[in-house]
């Protein structure tokens, strides 16, 4: 910055100037001519030239415009002469930064060099910020990139099935993960294929805001429901979505999928092995059922050898009744450990709960009677025609009653009057409550504990310890859940909920009771 | 007069199976369906052998056998035991029952577990009672 040039045919003014700006801190270097002073310039490259205009051979113009080809950059301050303004202007014109007049005044010097300097400055640094601004922009773009290869990376690599639309709900990305739960290839998909035969129904209508004529919904929580793929099955899936805005404006959206076939495959199993494993427990149990049931049998055709030796038809009768019997316990216990080990669909269809329960009184009803419990109903008439399984109701009450009729039976104290009460009630819309009470024998607590997970009979030999797995197999099935309430010497309660359909007008296929696994609905 | 053997036991099949077999070899049957019911008749009818099922509801074999045998006046009268369950599994309630603080009991004259033929049940009583 402090290096300039200085050009001038008289060497007097060359010499008083130069010390002078020598003295104010320059380093100056000089020509005496414009050619010397072009050369000196190539060679030195100050930034500050100080020319007299009016010089023999090439004048100061002729300086200024060789200089300024060189280097644009270059602040050229033109000596003139007192008055010339003409030439002033003229070089001004080619690009001058300054002029001062002759006689040079110091001030006039000072401040033209200041301002000189001031220019080389501001440029200096706008070339900074401007070189800054470059690599800003550069980091910025490398890092735009980098973030958006890391959000591609993390759609790409997404567990969830990620679906984009525009505004138009046109699918605009397609995921790997999307790809295979759907089956549907990504090309096949993207700018080909409107979103609502891909995505649930539920994401549609909501952002659309169709299904209510509501406003728009533009978050939808995480939810289950079922969908169709490509193969034409349909899958279990959790999802949720997001209307994208800018500026209120709806540019797309967004929904994210997770395949719950695995999830849903896994819980089966587990619910089987448990089943398997109680039935492993079972067995323990089993034998000694089947040892009863075996000498049983072995006793039944005692008598009847007896009955044929003696020709006693009187014990051959009740000897072949004894066989009877206990051929028919095997068949209790064989289709217990069947009906707990297999898996069974309900099979929903219009039935009335209150029916069934009625059947189910009669049923116990005789074997109530002949040892002094009595039975009674009470069914909530709301309880109509509903969609439910009938089989389930039937043999759940049946196994809860006769447990009930059998509590009263094996209770210490004679003196009670024994009551076995079988209750309906209408729960809400979508929901049936049914109750089997009983004021029998009850349970201590640790019979409670064991009741419902592994094979237990407090029976002897009346129970293949199995009636209460079932039923609480027949039961979560169903969707509902069964609850007891016991209290020793008092008597016990059972509760089972299940959830139920009106019979009337509405689809079947709509709102089934719960997610069953059948797939097939349209 | 013939002797008397009580029949302790809640399935009526198993009652009928084993009164049949006594009749037929020439004794008097008793029958009882649950333990508390088996002591009462015990004290009232003195058999002169019992024939005890292990599980039963109200009463179990396995505390009246222990009454029994801890009772001065009625631990010589002889048990056998007619039962599904396995006599290890017996023996080890009785043991365990013996380890909470009881008396100990000596394990029974015999042991039956179901099923049983109806020769080896003669045999066995006639064994005790000649």
């Amino acid at each position: 910055m402090n290096r300039l040039l200085l050009i001038d045919d008289e060497p007097d003014i060359l010499r008083v100037l130069s010390r002078s700006l020598r003295s104010d801190g320059y380093e100056v270097l000089t020509a005496e001519n414009g050619k010397e002073g072009l050369a000196v310039f190539q060679k030195e490259r100050p930034a500050i030239i100080l020319t007299d205009i009016k010089m023999p051979g090439m004048g100061g113009i002729e300086v200024l415009k060789a200089i300024k080809k060189k280097d644009e950059n270059a602040e050229v301050i033109i000596i003139t002469g007192h008055g010339d303004i003409d030439n002033a202007i003229e070089a001004l014109k080619y690009g001058a930064s300054d002029f001062i007049n002759k006689p040079i005044r110091d001030e006039a010097l000072s401040l033209a060099l200041k301002r000189a300097e001031e220019k080389i400055r501001i440029r200096e640094q706008l070339r900074e910020y401007t070189v800054n601004l470059e690599k800003k922009v550069e980091e910025a773009t490398r890092e735009l990139r980098r973030k958006t290869n890391f959000m591609a990376k993390l759609i790409r690599s997404s567990n969830d099935g990620i679906i984009a639309t525009d505004k138009h709900f046109t699918v605009v990305l397609f995921n790997p993960s999307a790809e295979r739960i759907f089956g549907y290839r990504a090309e096949e998909v993207v700018d080909r294929m409107p979103a609502k035969s891909i995505m649930p129904k539920e994401i549609i209508e909501s952002f659309r805001g169709e299904s209510t004529g509501d406003d728009q919904r533009a978050e939808l929580p995480w939810q289950e429901t079922t969908l169709p793929i490509k193969d034409g099955s349909r899958i279990p899936v959790r999802f949720a979505g997001t209307l994208l805005h800018e500026k209120d404006q709806v540019v797309g959206s967004v929904a994210f999928f997770q395949d719950l076939r695995e999830i849903k495959r896994l819980e089966k199993e587990v619910v089987h092995a448990e089943r398997l494993s109680a039935v492993g427990e079972t067995v323990a149990g089993l034998a000694h059922g089947i040892k009863n049931i075996l000498h049983g049998l072995k006793g039944g055709s005692y008598l009847v050898d007896i009955g044929i030796e003696n020709e006693d038809p009187d014990k051959l009768k009740t000897g072949w009744e004894m066989v009877q019997r206990n051929i028919g316990r095997t068949a209790d216990l064989v289709l217990d450990m069947l009906n707990y080990a297999k898996e069974r669909e309900p099979e929903y269809e219009t039935c009335r709960p209150n029916e069934i329960v009625e059947d189910v009184a009669s049923l116990v009803a005789e074997k109530a009677e002949r040892n002094a419990v009595s039975i009674s109903l009470e069914l909530d008439p709301e309880v109509g025609e509903l969609v439910m399984d009938p089989r389930t109701i039937h043999r759940v009450m049946l196994n809860l009653a006769s447990n009930a009729v059998d509590a009263c039976i094996f209770d210490k104290n004679t003196g009670k009057q024994w009551q076995v009460q079988l209750t309906t009630a209408r729960n809400g819309a979508d929901m049936v409550r049914f109750a089997v009470s009983d004021n029998g024998s009850g349970m201590s607590d640790e019979v409670k504990k064991t009741l419902f997970t592994s094979f237990y009979s407090t029976k002897g030999h009346r129970g293949t310890g199995l009636g209460l797995l079932v039923t609480r197999k027949l039961v979560e099935e169903h969707g509902g859940r069964i609850e007891v309430e016991s209290t020793l010497d008092q008597g016990t309660t059972f509760t089972v909920h299940l959830p139920a359909r009106p019979a009337d007008g509405e689809s079947l296929e709509e709102d089934k009771p719960q997610f069953s696994g059948e797939e097939e609905s349209k | 007069m013939s002797k008397k053997v009580l029949v302790v036991d809640d399935d009526p099949d198993v009652r009928l199976f084993t009164v049949t077999v006594l009749e037929q070899h020439g004794y008097t049957p008793l029958e009882a369906t649950n333990g508390e019911e088996g002591k009462q008749m015990i004290k009232e009818d003195r058999p002169d052998l019992v024939i005890l099922d292990v599980l039963m509801p109200r009463e179990s074999g396995v505390r009246l056998y222990r009454e029994l045998k801890t009772d001065k006046k009625l631990r010589d009268l002889p048990v056998v035991i007619l039962s599904g369950i396995a006599e290890k599994s017996f023996l080890r309630s009785q043991k365990a029952l013996t380890e909470f603080g009881g008396d100990p009991v000596p394990e029974p004259e015999y042991y039956l577990e179901k099923p049983v033929e109806a020769e080896e049940l003669a045999r066995t009583i006639q064994k005790i009672l000649g």
